[in-house]
């Protein structure tokens, strides 16, 4: 392995038999970003000041960022809007949940499992890729978690209708509640680091590329040789599997699991609205966009009471018009690379 | 078994008619402005509560009570055209997240005012008890309801394909540059379509208030509805959605009669998918409205 610094560049090659690999670190680039992430890293000392119900904010905060951040990676890598990546949740927690109470397993014998149901369904639905376009494939996504929530009430001795599932297995039984809260905000953001580093590597790779390609025009990708519907079901279904795994948090963390807590479209205009608030499909605007959307929420609940269910809505409508590039509009000084995709419906 | 098939044979048309009543405007919206109004379950919601507003809190006559509403949810609609659609016709995603969000923001105000626990009654039944349609029983007033429901549509397919203004529309909806060029006023007729789609699912909602269940959240169900037929009736073509009504109107019923009621949506989405699969327009082509 060879280092070199070349111009403002670390340059890390690997040279092994026929094994060529280069990987170019830009430290001028991730400065600032490294600076965030230390700064979430730091964030549960400063939450011991302000109470531990912080710590569960910043902890959902880092789960929104990991629903967001694949539907980013989707929106881009399909070319179609999914309105429905909340049913990748449900279905993680749902699974989660009903191997724990019924099975008695653990977190981490369920995550397989999920990750398997998750990848099967995944799989199957990523048809819906090749076979509806723009507004139908927004469309369908919109129905299929309301169906699915009907779904659990039709079941109601399955799935425990509104109430949803209890007594799921913890992920972690550190002893008092404080160690237990750090720990999960620690694993919750050691998820959403990962996420985040996938997301970013794909997107600035030759498959970042072809995904830009599609998401501009899929016709045209296709006439240059892309195997566009390979493409289109792989991001498809490892996206799922990514959403999946947040719902298999979910369920661990809170120890109970309802459908109609992450189905409705509440909860899915909450990771869209992350999503764009961040930036429109920017990986590192996304992470503030949960932050920002996730403090906003409890700062008004506790302070506005019943009233904050309306006026939660109001003021991100607000900001969405007000701030047409995101949060990270104001943060980047520099145009939008010209390769970075945009989101459209209607094609 | 005689009995049940006609039982799902006749409120399969009913509930077909009810559709259209539920989806037509949302048809209207999709085909002439070629985009996706999600907020379109609110004007279920709206015509419900507004129409209490009235009659609970101003203590008016109904028909006033109904009037005024129907000024409100056009207003409402004119404005929601000029302040979002109209704005952010070109960014989708803004434009889909907005709606969204008018409506989250309707329905928790809605709650916040009238709680789901809270009773309202609208009298608008026309006519109670229940009478035979071909050996089944089915209430009055949904028989009323469906027989409304193609009366309407039957005036809105009547003046799109007869009237000059009609032949504006489907103009629009084959091609908004071309009609421009021609001397279409774009926004006007936008409006206007955006106006005229929330007249029916406002009729929709006051005809079935007296007998299905009313909360503020009922929007969704009814927005379900609309988008499955509209799908599979190639997303803003009236023909399609005609048909497709009376399809889902089927499936429902057969479905609610020999299976499970709760299972009918998803029912009518697997067939949706399943059409999709091998006709992925939907039932007719959807580059105009008609």
């Amino acid at each position: 392995m060879k280092i070199e610094l070349k111009r403002s560049r670390l340059e890390v090659r690997l040279d092994y038999k026929k094994l060529k690999l280069a990987w170019t670190i830009e430290p001028r680039y991730w400065r600032n970003p490294l600076l965030a992430w230390l700064a979430l890293c730091a964030l549960p000392l400063l939450s011991l000041m302000g109470g531990l119900q912080w710590l569960s904010i910043f902890t959902t905060a880092n789960l929104c960022a990991t629903i967001a951040l694949p539907l980013l990676l989707q929106i881009i890598g399909t070319g179609r809007v999914n309105l429905g990546p909340q049913l990748f949740v449900a279905l993680g927690g749902y699974t989660a949940g009903l191997l724990s109470i019924n099975y008695k397993m653990e977190a981490l014998q369920t995550l397989p499992i999920v990750i398997v149901v998750a990848l099967l369904v995944g799989l199957s639905l990523s048809l819906l890729t090749i076979l509806a376009r723009g507004i139908y494939f927004s469309l369908i996504t919109l129905i299929i978690p309301l169906v699915f929530m009907e779904i659990t009430f039709v079941f109601s001795d399955v799935f425990k209708g509104e109430t949803g599932i209890y007594g799921i297995t913890p992920l972690f039984r550190l002893g008092s509640h404080l160690i237990n809260s750090i720990a999960y905000y620690y694993a919750s953001l050691m998820i959403l680091t990962l996420y985040l580093f996938l997301v970013d590597k794909i997107l600035r790779s030759r498959w970042g590329m072809v995904y830009a390609a599609i998401n501009n025009d899929e016709d045209v990708a296709m006439m240059m040789g892309v195997d566009i519907n390979r493409h289109k079901i792989f991001v498809f279904t490892v996206t799922s599997v990514l959403t999946a795994i947040a719902g298999w948090f979910f369920a661990h963390y809170f120890g109970t699991f309802a459908g109609v807590t992450y189905l409705p479209f509440t909860f899915m205009i909450k990771i869209l609205f992350i999503v764009l608030i961040g930036g429109r499909a920017q990986a590192y605007g996304t992470i503030a966009g949960a932050y920002f959307v996730s403090i906003l929420d409890e700062l008004l609940r506790s302070y506005l009471g019943n009233i904050s269910h309306f006026v939660f809505p109001s003021i991100l409508l607000v900001l969405l018009v007000a701030l047409p590039e995101g949060l990270w509009g104001i943060y980047r000084k520099h145009k939008y690379r010209e390769i970075y995709p945009t989101i459209r419906i209607r094609r | 078994m005689w009995e049940t098939l006609s039982a799902v044979i006749v409120y399969g048309l009913v509930l077909g008619s009810l559709w259209l009543l539920v989806s037509i405007g949302f048809s209207l919206i999709c085909g002439v402005l070629r985009i996706f109004y999600l907020g379109y379950g609110i004007t279920f919601t709206m015509a419900i509560y507004v129409t209490w507003m009235f009659l609970s809190d101003f203590k008016l006559r109904l028909d006033i009570a109904i009037a005024l509403m129907i000024v409100v949810q056009l207003a409402f609609s004119f404005l929601i055209y000029r302040g979002l659609i109209q704005r952010y016709l070109a960014s989708e995603e803004i434009l889909v997240t907005a709606l969204l969000l008018v409506q989250i923001i309707i329905e928790e105000a809605i709650n916040y005012k009238y709680p789901a626990i809270t009773g309202v009654s609208i009298p608008t039944m026309i006519l109670t008890g229940l009478c035979s349609v071909g050996g089944a029983s089915i209430s009055i007033q949904l028989v009323i309801s469906a027989i409304v429901a193609i009366l309407f549509t039957a005036i809105i397919t009547l003046v799109l394909l007869k009237s000059k203004l009609g032949l504006i529309v489907r103009a629009l909806s084959q091609d908004q540059k071309t009609a421009m060029l021609m001397g279409a006023d774009v926004h006007r007729l936008f409006a206007l379509a955006m106006m005229i789609s929330v007249i029916p699912p406002s009729i929709c909602a006051l005809l079935l208030a007296p007998l299905w269940s009313v909360e503020p959240y009922m929007g969704s169900s009814f927005f379900i509805t609309a988008l499955l037929i509209s799908i599979l009736g190639s997303v803003g073509n009236l023909k399609g959605t005609i048909i497709a009504s009376y399809l889902i109107g089927l499936i429902h019923s057969s479905v609610s009669f020999l299976i499970n009621p709760r299972l009918m949506n998803l029912a009518a989405l697997v067939f949706t998918l399943a059409f999709l699969s091998f006709r992925s327009e939907g039932l007719t082509r959807s580059e105009s409205l008609w």
